[in-house]
């Protein structure tokens, strides 16, 4: 992420990229060379994310990094307003995930980011599982003219893929399910399928959502989804998808309950049943 | 014409009184209006349209332009029969207000609009994006001045105070606030003077008649260097009609036939000595 964005500032002249008080150590140098263009704003993300939308209107391409419930909670309707309705682009990238900051508790969870965002119309949302990911997303996406997300975890996933802009990628090819996954939970979703005779999609483009890869490898007449956010997120675009035909759907993700445990991620995920061996057991179930 | 208003000193001018009639019949076509609330500004927009603006139709897109961006989203009616009598669009546009496929309505889409810089309709919103506006335009080494028009009420938002402390410590010098003080705020929580609130963040604050076009050209065009500055214009709800400042019904509601004929006339006769 450091990499892709620091190139950006530093190639094109109307990039400005505002840190909401975190980054800081890390993009210290693009800070000091580009004092204007690069800033820590500080910690106020709807007052920021409006300044950002300005900056736009003149036909500059801010990004915003920050937390991912302080940049699509509390500023959700700055990113609606400000960008959606005035049809402005920028970035919105975030840290956090659904529940990275594990120990801090659910102020700093954000399991439903994804979903908040998809209700906003023609918002890009994308959810790479690697750094590569990112980069490849975000070189196609950040100077679009689109307002883009871009959800990043501490968690990435051991297994690459060559991901493209709007497209799923087949990761593996069977015949009794087709199983859908997305982000960082993909190492989890490949252990869990490893014996198993499905199909397995791969999607870092949460919106616009690929219903032709979908439709295309549908397999049996089930589909199981594994959401590393609030479980249900893709729900309405797995109907979309399938419309005419007669399918089962199934899946796991993160129940929409208030979270108040803490420990690592890796603990979160064993208690809520999110990995490999939790996964297995959902869909050996699904095939029967 | 100049004309004296309750013997205060205060006028009315052709000017003012052309564009609250055309906001009047506006507001009858489209069957919809916050007119109190346009009617405290028009002082204001003439001032900026007629005299401080460096921004034409055929400079609009100009990248040196002077923005202004309406924050107080209430007052768009104004902005659009103003911005068709500087030939924006065509006058005639007006009688489609709040149609199905309209592009006049009761807060303005920039993407339907030329000369509309924002697309308002909810409080809080237009300060900042000014405030981004001019942040952009010192880093990019532009000229152009960045107005901005906020209700007395709007400044409840916490995202003003947030646009402010960025503002001044950006030494936004090219962003000049306008607050339309129609003394809103009296009816909600009493937070005290805004003027003084705003100089203690470090703005260039001047207080003026807001009714009073030449008062109101002195303070906005002056300039204020090294910090943002703002000017709390005192306005009156419905100034300009005495049935509008004196019947608090109308806030929020469109006239019919006969109340724009009523409406119309009360206008031309203010401060006519009448």
């Amino acid at each position: 992420m450091k990499n892709s964005v620091s190139r950006m500032i530093a190639c094109y002249e109307d990039t400005v990229f505002f840190l909401i008080d975190i980054g800081v150590y890390a993009f210290q140098d693009v800070m000091k060379k580009y004092p204007g263009r690069v800033k820590n704003i500080g910690i106020f993300e709807p007052g920021t994310i409006g300044i950002a939308a300005g900056t736009a209107l003149t036909g500059m391409i801010p990004t915003i990094y920050g937390i991912s419930p302080f940049i699509v909670q509390r500023a959700l309707e700055q990113i609606k307003l400000d960008f959606i309705y005035q049809a402005v682009g920028g970035n919105f990238i975030t840290t956090g995930a659904s529940y990275d900051f594990s120990t801090l508790g659910y102020s700093h969870y954000c399991a439903e980011d994804v979903a908040t965002l998809k209700t906003l119309p023609g918002m890009e949302i994308l959810v790479p599982g690697t750094p590569g990911q990112f980069t490849a997303l975000f070189e196609t996406c950040a100077r679009n003219g689109r307002a883009s997300y871009f959800r990043m975890t501490d968690h990435c996933n051991k297994m690459e893929v060559d991901v493209e802009f709007g497209k799923a990628s087949v990761v593996k090819r069977g015949s009794k399910v087709t199983v859908i996954t997305f982000a960082e939970m993909l190492d989890a979703v490949v252990g869990a399928c490893a014996d198993l005779d499905v199909t397995v999609l791969y999607y870092t483009t949460a919106e616009p959502f690929d219903y032709r890869t979908l439709r295309e490898n549908l397999v049996g007449d089930r589909v199981f989804v594994c959401e590393p956010f609030y479980e249900g997120t893709f729900c309405q675009d797995v109907l979309k998808a399938v419309s005419g035909r007669a399918v089962k759907i199934g899946g796991v993700g993160v129940p929409r309950e208030i979270m108040r445990s803490y420990g690592t991620k890796r603990d979160k995920d064993m208690n809520l049943g999110l990995t490999a061996k939790g996964i297995r057991a959902k869909i050996q179930a699904f095939i029967c | 014409m100049e004309c004296m208003v309750n013997g205060k000193g205060k006028s009315m001018t052709d000017a003012a009184r052309k564009l609250r009639i055309s906001v009047l019949e506006t507001a009858y076509r489209g069957g919809d209006a916050n007119l109190q609330s346009v009617f405290s500004s028009i002082e204001i927009l003439r001032v900026l349209y007629d005299r401080v603006l460096r921004i034409t139709p055929g400079t609009k897109d100009s990248p040196n332009r002077d923005y202004f961006v309406l924050s107080k989203g209430q007052s768009t009616m104004g902005l659009l029969a103003l911005l068709a009598e500087k030939g924006y669009f065509g006058e005639e546009e007006l009688e489609t207000a709040c149609q199905y496929d309209s592009r006049i309505s009761m807060q303005a889409d920039r993407t339907k609009l030329p000369g509309v810089e924002i697309c308002a309709g909810s409080l809080g919103h237009g300060f900042p994006i000014a405030a981004g506006i001019a942040y952009a335009g010192k880093i990019q080494g532009r000229n152009g001045q960045v107005y901005v028009l906020a209700g007395d009420g709007e400044m409840n938002e916490g995202t003003m105070w947030e646009a402010a402390l960025f503002a001044v410590g950006e030494k936004l010098d090219n962003l000049t606030l306008i607050v339309d003080d129609n003394a809103s705020l009296k009816e909600m929580l009493d937070i005290g003077d805004i003027g003084s609130k705003l100089e203690n963040f470090g703005f260039d604050i001047r207080y003026v008649d807001g009714h009073d076009e030449e008062g109101l050209f002195q303070v906005i065009a002056r300039p204020h260097i090294g910090r943002p500055g703002a000017v709390i214009a005192r306005t009156k709800r419905g100034y300009g009609s005495h049935i509008l400042m004196e019947d608090r019904s109308w806030f929020h509601r469109a006239p019919d036939q006969e109340e724009l004929a009523q409406l119309t006339e009360d206008v031309k006769k203010f401060g006519m000595g009448g």
